[in-house]
Protein backbone atom coordinates (compact mmCIF):
# COMPACT_ATOMS: atom_id res chain seq x y z
CA UNK A 1 0.00 0.00 0.00
CA UNK A 2 1.18 3.14 -0.92
CA UNK A 3 2.62 5.31 2.19
CA UNK A 4 4.43 8.81 3.08
CA UNK A 5 6.23 8.38 5.75
CA UNK A 6 7.46 11.67 7.16
CA UNK A 7 10.19 12.67 10.40
CA UNK A 8 10.91 14.81 12.97
CA UNK A 9 13.30 15.77 15.55
CA UNK A 10 11.40 17.14 18.46
CA UNK A 11 13.80 19.74 20.04
CA UNK A 12 13.40 18.98 24.04
CA UNK A 13 12.63 22.29 26.36
CA UNK A 14 12.24 24.71 22.97
CA UNK A 15 9.24 25.98 23.08
CA UNK A 16 9.51 28.10 20.05
CA UNK A 17 9.72 25.30 17.86
CA UNK A 18 7.00 23.02 19.84
CA UNK A 19 4.26 21.99 17.61
CA UNK A 20 6.59 22.02 14.31
CA UNK A 21 6.46 18.20 13.20
CA UNK A 22 2.08 18.56 14.06
CA UNK A 23 1.69 21.85 11.91
CA UNK A 24 3.82 19.90 9.21
CA UNK A 25 1.61 16.68 9.17
CA UNK A 26 -1.35 19.22 8.86
CA UNK A 27 0.01 21.11 5.96
CA UNK A 28 0.90 17.91 4.38
CA UNK A 29 -3.20 16.41 4.85
CA UNK A 30 -4.26 19.46 3.93
CA UNK A 31 -2.35 19.35 0.51
CA UNK A 32 -3.62 15.53 0.28
CA UNK A 33 -7.22 16.46 0.32
CA UNK A 34 -7.78 14.44 3.65
CA UNK A 35 -11.08 15.56 5.38
CA UNK A 36 -10.52 19.69 7.42
CA UNK A 37 -12.06 17.13 10.55
CA UNK A 38 -9.88 14.52 10.02
CA UNK A 39 -6.75 16.84 10.01
CA UNK A 40 -7.82 18.62 12.77
CA UNK A 41 -8.17 15.64 14.98
CA UNK A 42 -4.59 14.68 14.14
CA UNK A 43 -3.43 17.61 14.76
CA UNK A 44 -4.21 18.09 18.09
CA UNK A 45 -3.39 14.34 19.48
CA UNK A 46 0.07 14.93 17.35
CA UNK A 47 0.76 18.13 18.92
CA UNK A 48 -0.42 17.22 22.35
CA UNK A 49 2.14 14.45 21.84
CA UNK A 50 5.32 16.84 20.50
CA UNK A 51 4.19 18.79 23.79
CA UNK A 52 4.62 15.92 25.72
CA UNK A 53 8.11 15.23 24.43
CA UNK A 54 9.02 19.42 24.80
CA UNK A 55 7.79 19.01 28.25
CA UNK A 56 8.73 16.24 30.28
CA UNK A 57 11.24 14.17 28.10
CA UNK A 58 13.89 16.56 26.30
CA UNK A 59 12.41 15.99 23.10
CA UNK A 60 12.31 13.24 21.28
CA UNK A 61 11.41 11.81 17.42
CA UNK A 62 8.23 11.76 15.92
CA UNK A 63 7.05 9.86 12.92
CA UNK A 64 4.18 9.96 10.86
CA UNK A 65 3.12 7.29 8.18
CA UNK A 66 0.07 8.32 6.18
CA UNK A 67 -1.74 6.17 4.11
CA UNK A 68 -5.04 6.57 2.08
CA UNK A 69 -6.99 5.77 5.07
CA UNK A 70 -5.27 6.44 7.97
CA UNK A 71 -2.30 8.01 9.92
CA UNK A 72 0.00 6.36 11.77
CA UNK A 73 1.92 8.49 14.29
CA UNK A 74 4.57 7.37 16.46
CA UNK A 75 6.52 9.68 19.26
CA UNK A 76 9.20 8.34 20.79
CA UNK A 77 11.30 9.25 23.43
CA UNK A 78 14.17 8.46 25.57
CA UNK A 79 12.70 10.46 29.36
CA UNK A 80 11.85 9.50 32.28
CA UNK A 81 9.06 7.20 31.37
CA UNK A 82 5.53 7.23 33.07
CA UNK A 83 5.33 5.45 36.30
CA UNK A 84 1.45 4.81 36.48
CA UNK A 85 -0.08 5.27 32.91
CA UNK A 86 -3.68 5.18 34.18
CA UNK A 87 -3.03 8.02 36.67
CA UNK A 88 -1.13 9.63 33.37
CA UNK A 89 -4.43 9.29 31.39
CA UNK A 90 -6.78 10.94 34.15
CA UNK A 91 -8.29 14.06 33.06
CA UNK A 92 -6.71 17.04 34.83
CA UNK A 93 -3.80 15.00 36.71
CA UNK A 94 -0.21 16.49 35.52
CA UNK A 95 3.12 16.29 36.67
CA UNK A 96 3.83 19.80 34.66
CA UNK A 97 5.90 22.75 36.77
CA UNK A 98 4.35 25.88 38.05
CA UNK A 99 6.53 27.24 35.37
CA UNK A 100 4.88 25.10 32.62
CA UNK A 101 1.67 26.10 33.94
CA UNK A 102 2.20 29.58 33.09
CA UNK A 103 2.81 28.88 29.26
CA UNK A 104 -0.22 27.56 29.09
CA UNK A 105 0.09 23.73 30.01
CA UNK A 106 -0.03 21.28 32.54
CA UNK A 107 -3.75 21.59 32.60
CA UNK A 108 -3.70 17.13 32.51
CA UNK A 109 -5.90 17.05 29.57
CA UNK A 110 -2.52 16.17 26.62
CA UNK A 111 -2.92 12.43 27.07
CA UNK A 112 -6.59 12.53 27.26
CA UNK A 113 -6.68 14.66 24.51
CA UNK A 114 -4.70 12.29 22.70
CA UNK A 115 -6.57 9.28 23.18
CA UNK A 116 -10.37 11.48 22.35
CA UNK A 117 -9.23 12.76 19.01
CA UNK A 118 -6.99 9.36 18.06
CA UNK A 119 -8.86 5.96 17.05
CA UNK A 120 -6.45 3.75 18.75
CA UNK A 121 -3.55 4.69 21.11
CA UNK A 122 -0.98 2.68 22.70
CA UNK A 123 1.55 3.94 25.48
CA UNK A 124 4.76 1.77 25.97
CA UNK A 125 6.96 3.35 28.96
CA UNK A 126 9.48 1.95 30.97
CA UNK A 127 10.88 4.09 33.96
CA UNK A 128 14.23 5.44 32.89
CA UNK A 129 14.24 4.45 30.04
CA UNK A 130 12.01 6.19 27.65
CA UNK A 131 8.09 6.49 25.99
CA UNK A 132 6.46 5.63 22.85
CA UNK A 133 3.13 6.62 22.08
CA UNK A 134 1.76 5.40 18.76
CA UNK A 135 -1.46 6.71 17.77
CA UNK A 136 -3.80 5.95 14.75
CA UNK A 137 -5.94 8.19 13.37
CA UNK A 138 -8.86 7.07 10.44
CA UNK A 139 -9.81 9.35 7.80
CA UNK B 1 -18.15 39.72 9.62
CA UNK B 2 -14.47 39.85 8.90
CA UNK B 3 -12.07 40.47 11.14
CA UNK B 4 -10.63 43.77 9.68
CA UNK B 5 -14.47 44.77 10.54
CA UNK B 6 -14.69 43.93 13.77
CA UNK B 7 -10.67 45.49 14.05
CA UNK B 8 -12.39 48.83 12.86
CA UNK B 9 -15.71 48.64 14.98
CA UNK B 10 -13.84 47.40 17.98
CA UNK B 11 -11.16 49.35 18.17
CA UNK B 12 -8.76 46.64 18.82
CA UNK B 13 -5.15 47.21 18.76
CA UNK B 14 -3.96 45.14 15.61
CA UNK B 15 -0.04 43.82 15.81
CA UNK B 16 0.29 41.13 13.39
CA UNK B 17 -2.36 40.50 10.36
CA UNK B 18 -3.49 37.35 8.36
CA UNK B 19 -6.36 36.30 6.12
CA UNK B 20 -9.18 38.46 6.14
CA UNK B 21 -11.43 35.59 7.23
CA UNK B 22 -15.06 35.74 8.93
CA UNK B 23 -15.94 35.07 12.37
CA UNK B 24 -18.26 32.85 12.68
CA UNK B 25 -17.83 32.19 17.14
CA UNK B 26 -15.83 32.91 19.77
CA UNK B 27 -13.87 31.02 22.24
CA UNK B 28 -12.12 32.26 26.02
CA UNK B 29 -9.38 30.41 27.72
CA UNK B 30 -5.96 30.41 28.69
CA UNK B 31 -5.47 26.50 28.80
CA UNK B 32 -3.53 25.48 25.71
CA UNK B 33 -4.93 21.70 25.83
CA UNK B 34 -8.83 23.46 26.31
CA UNK B 35 -8.51 25.75 23.44
CA UNK B 36 -7.11 23.14 21.19
CA UNK B 37 -9.50 20.57 21.56
CA UNK B 38 -12.36 22.65 22.41
CA UNK B 39 -12.28 26.09 20.47
CA UNK B 40 -14.31 26.08 17.36
CA UNK B 41 -12.97 26.94 13.86
CA UNK B 42 -13.20 30.43 12.48
CA UNK B 43 -13.52 31.88 16.13
CA UNK B 44 -12.24 34.61 17.95
CA UNK B 45 -9.80 33.17 20.26
CA UNK B 46 -9.90 35.66 23.70
CA UNK B 47 -6.74 34.96 26.09
CA UNK B 48 -4.44 36.61 28.28
CA UNK B 49 -1.33 34.41 27.46
CA UNK B 50 0.74 35.97 25.30
CA UNK B 51 3.81 33.48 24.62
CA UNK B 52 4.90 31.90 21.03
CA UNK B 53 2.72 28.59 22.00
CA UNK B 54 -0.37 31.23 21.28
CA UNK B 55 0.37 31.36 17.82
CA UNK B 56 1.36 27.27 17.23
CA UNK B 57 -2.03 26.72 19.17
CA UNK B 58 -3.81 29.24 16.82
CA UNK B 59 -2.59 27.69 13.52
CA UNK B 60 -3.53 24.35 15.13
CA UNK B 61 -7.44 25.76 15.44
CA UNK B 62 -7.81 28.09 12.22
CA UNK B 63 -8.90 30.51 14.63
CA UNK B 64 -9.85 33.62 12.59
CA UNK B 65 -7.60 35.69 15.01
CA UNK B 66 -6.43 35.87 18.52
CA UNK B 67 -7.51 38.84 20.74
CA UNK B 68 -4.74 39.63 23.32
CA UNK B 69 -6.82 41.31 26.50
CA UNK B 70 -6.23 42.99 29.66
CA UNK B 71 -3.44 44.91 27.78
CA UNK B 72 -0.95 42.51 27.00
CA UNK B 73 1.04 42.36 24.23
CA UNK B 74 2.27 39.40 22.29
CA UNK B 75 6.51 38.58 23.50
CA UNK B 76 8.94 38.81 20.74
CA UNK B 77 8.72 35.18 20.22
CA UNK B 78 4.95 35.49 19.40
CA UNK B 79 5.04 38.46 17.30
CA UNK B 80 7.43 37.23 15.00
CA UNK B 81 5.82 33.49 14.91
CA UNK B 82 2.05 35.41 14.35
CA UNK B 83 3.85 37.33 11.45
CA UNK B 84 5.31 34.52 9.90
CA UNK B 85 2.46 32.41 10.03
CA UNK B 86 0.38 35.17 8.94
CA UNK B 87 -2.12 35.46 12.05
CA UNK B 88 -4.52 37.89 13.25
CA UNK B 89 -2.78 39.53 16.89
CA UNK B 90 -5.08 41.84 18.45
CA UNK B 91 -5.22 43.66 21.65
CA UNK B 92 -7.78 44.87 23.47
CA UNK B 93 -7.71 46.67 26.63
CA UNK B 94 -10.41 45.19 28.77
CA UNK B 95 -10.48 42.24 30.52
CA UNK B 96 -11.60 38.63 29.02
CA UNK B 97 -15.77 39.21 29.84
CA UNK B 98 -15.66 42.84 28.64
CA UNK B 99 -13.98 42.10 25.18
CA UNK B 100 -16.22 38.98 24.96
CA UNK B 101 -19.09 40.71 25.11
CA UNK B 102 -18.05 43.54 22.38
CA UNK B 103 -17.34 41.02 20.05
CA UNK B 104 -20.64 39.50 20.62
CA UNK B 105 -22.27 42.58 20.23
CA UNK B 106 -20.05 43.79 17.09
CA UNK B 107 -20.09 40.27 15.46
CA UNK B 108 -23.50 38.90 16.44
CA UNK B 109 -21.85 35.71 17.29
Amino acid sequence: MQCIKLEYDVDGENFASAGHASESVKRTLKQMGVSPASVRRVAIAMYEGEINMVIHAHGGKAEAEIYPDRIDIYLKDSGPGIADIDLAMKAGYSTATENIRSLGFGAGMGLPNMKQYSDEMKIDSTVGVGTTVFLRVNF
Amino acid sequence: MNVSELVKQAGFAVFTKGEDRAIESGYCGDFLSNIISRAPDACVWLTVMNNVNVAAVASLIDCACIVLCEGVEPDTPLYERGKQLGLWILGANENVYETAKTVARVCGV
